[in-house]
């Protein structure tokens, strides 16, 4: 240990305890409220099954909407990641750009939400509105840089071939950074289910709509059902993508590895 | 090369077809402060196989990268086929085509397959919007089949390119490049990392089809044997400078500074040059 990280733990330790104050974050208040968890814990084991159908098609709708809100966001990020790649462009294109991106990043999914219910009103559409907006935010930022990160020698080959932009991007970026594109879709997809889980909240749609509801009127079992739902899809969404990315990426990316040799 | 020398007396028109590469006193650096390439001249006939040898960091590769137009010189004059290089130049665009660049890496795409990296060399003089759907017509598919079998690739087309051993990614850069219907290429130690016998294959490969395209081969090389036993010009740099400028003719070298010394005087002259 140098005296320079102890200075920096001190501080750390020191932001920690002023942080904890601000925000009256206090650990005997969580010790004493642990009792309440237990009943809601208690209330939630009374599984009401006669939900489950309807939680199930909350549940459909919900990944519907994910779904939606991942296509239509990917297909938007992918021209604009293009505009935003320094190796592509001059700074006048990419610096607006980049500029848009970040200022559609600073506003997480839920405050997005909460702008389309007060310009389309409640329901689904509003929570695919938010969820595009911000899958746009984040993979145009991914993708960017992973173009930025293409080898520069097939770029550098192809392009003195004297062939148009449009086709350096179709025949060099796009395949090389195609397996990019698609870890990032699946991550994308994973992640806006469980975003669009709790859009709900603000009446944005999907099966956050009813835990919301229920968990307002005390009806912690009727809750339980909708949650347990949901952790159920999460896992095997999860579970189907790190069965996709090990077909597909891991072996490309092996593939790319043999290649650099 | 026979041709070459029936022009060298007769009229002014043939004997100015007759250069392809003109250099005058070209100098270019990466920074301010040091010069990559220092005041070089050099003047290249139609159909030569030409060879540039020197050390690593010599500046061989920063050349080849003046003469495709990727960099510009600081100072100097440079013309290819009486054209400045430089490849956000409209004029030099157009004939980007005509050159066919094999970078030291190769520069494949990776995940792609064979015959898909060689149609990119057709790409110039494609329909714009049909090769964003990567149609190709049928004569260019026939026509990468026709150079696939040239270079010895015949079977590998749905291959990636990733799946190759070194000496197969050789012969795809260079279908590639003759995919383009160059007049020019420019080759940038291809044959450098591979063993004896498969480097003499790739340039053999080489040496056939300039023949059969008339093709202008400026090659760079690490080995002072192997441009020797292939081109008819050599130039050698170092430091920046080209210190030597050999013509080869069977057994003997027409040195244009030093006059004339045996091709074992010139390796000797290397081998201590590569000594120090
Ligand atoms: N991208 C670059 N940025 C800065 N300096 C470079 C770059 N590429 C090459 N150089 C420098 O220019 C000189 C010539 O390099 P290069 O043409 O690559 O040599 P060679 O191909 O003969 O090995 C070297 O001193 C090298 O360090
Ligand atoms: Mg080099």
């Amino acid at each position: 240990m140098t005296p320079k990280n102890n200075i920096v733990i001190g501080i750390i330790i020191a932001l920690l305890v002023v942080a904890s104050y601000n925000v009256d974050a206090n650990p005997v208040e969580f010790v004493e409220g642990l009792p309440n968890l237990a009943i809601v814990i208690e209330e939630m084991l009374v599984v009401e099954p006669k939900y489950i159908p309807t939680a199930i098609w909350a549940m459909f709708e919900t990944i519907q909407m994910a779904f939606i809100g991942t296509v239509v966001g990917v297909a938007i990020a992918l021209p604009l990641s293009m505009l935003a790649a320094r190796n592509l462009n001059n700074k006048y294109v990419y610096a607006p750009i980049r500029a848009l991106l970040a200022a559609i990043r600073t506003f997480p999914s839920i405050l997005w939400a909460i702008l389309f219910v007060i310009m389309v009103g409640l329901g689904p559409f509003a929570g695919v509105l938010a969820i595009i907006m911000y899958t746009i935010g984040f993979v145009a930022k991914l993708q960017y840089e992973a173009i930025e990160t293409i080898d520069s020698d097939p770029m550098d080959a192809v392009s003195s071939i004297g062939v148009s932009k449009w086709q350096l991007i179709r025949y060099v970026v796009i395949p090389e950074s195609a397996s990019h594109l698609l870890s990032q879709m699946l991550y994308m997809f994973d992640y806006n289910v469980r975003q669009t889980s709790i859009l709900g909240l603000v009446g944005a749609g999907g099966i956050g709509f009813y835990i919301i509801n229920y968990i307002k009127f005390f009806e912690y079992g009727k809750a339980a059902v909708f949650m347990l739902i949901v952790l159920i899809t999460v896992l095997i969404i999860d579970w189907v993508s790190v069965k996709i990315r090990d077909k597909y990426i891991i072996k490309s990316q092996h593939g790319m590895e043999v290649a650099t040799q | 090369m026979k041709q070459i020398q029936m022009t060298k007396n007769s009229s002014f028109s043939l004997i100015s077809t007759k250069k392809i590469i003109q250099m005058n006193d070209v100098w270019t650096s990466y920074d301010s402060k040091n010069f990559a390439l220092e005041g070089i001249n050099m003047s290249i006939d139609r159909g030569t196989n030409y060879a540039i040898v020197g050390q690593s960091g010599s500046g061989k590769s920063t050349l080849l990268k003046l003469l495709n137009g990727m960099m510009i010189p600081s100072k100097g004059t440079i013309k290819v086929d009486y054209v400045t290089p430089n490849m956000n130049d409209k004029k030099f665009k157009k004939m980007m085509h005509t050159i066919g660049y094999i970078p030291q890496s190769l520069g494949l795409i990776k995940n792609v397959t064979v015959i898909e990296n060689i149609l990119i060399g057709a790409l110039p003089r494609l329909n714009k919007i049909q090769s964003m759907f990567k149609k190709f017509p049928e004569n260019e598919i026939k026509e990468a089949k026709r150079i696939l079998k040239l270079v010895g690739l015949s079977g590998k087309e749905n291959r990636k390119a990733y799946m190759l051993s070194g000496g197969e990614k050789r012969r795809v850069a260079i279908a590639r490049a003759l995919m383009q219907k160059p007049t020019i290429l420019l080759a940038d130690e291809i044959v450098s990392e591979l063993d004896h016998v498969t480097a003499r294959e790739i340039m053999d490969l080489i040496a056939d089809a300039q023949k059969r395209m008339n093709l202008t081969a400026i090659m760079v090389h690490h080995d002072m044997q192997l441009a020797l036993e292939y081109a008819n010009r050599v130039a050698v740099i170092k430091d920046g400078q080209k210190i030597l400028e050999i013509g080869v003719e069977g057994d003997t070298i027409v040195d244009f500074q030093t006059g004339n010394m045996t091709t074992e005087e010139i390796k000797e002259m290397y081998a201590n040059d590569s000594q120090k």
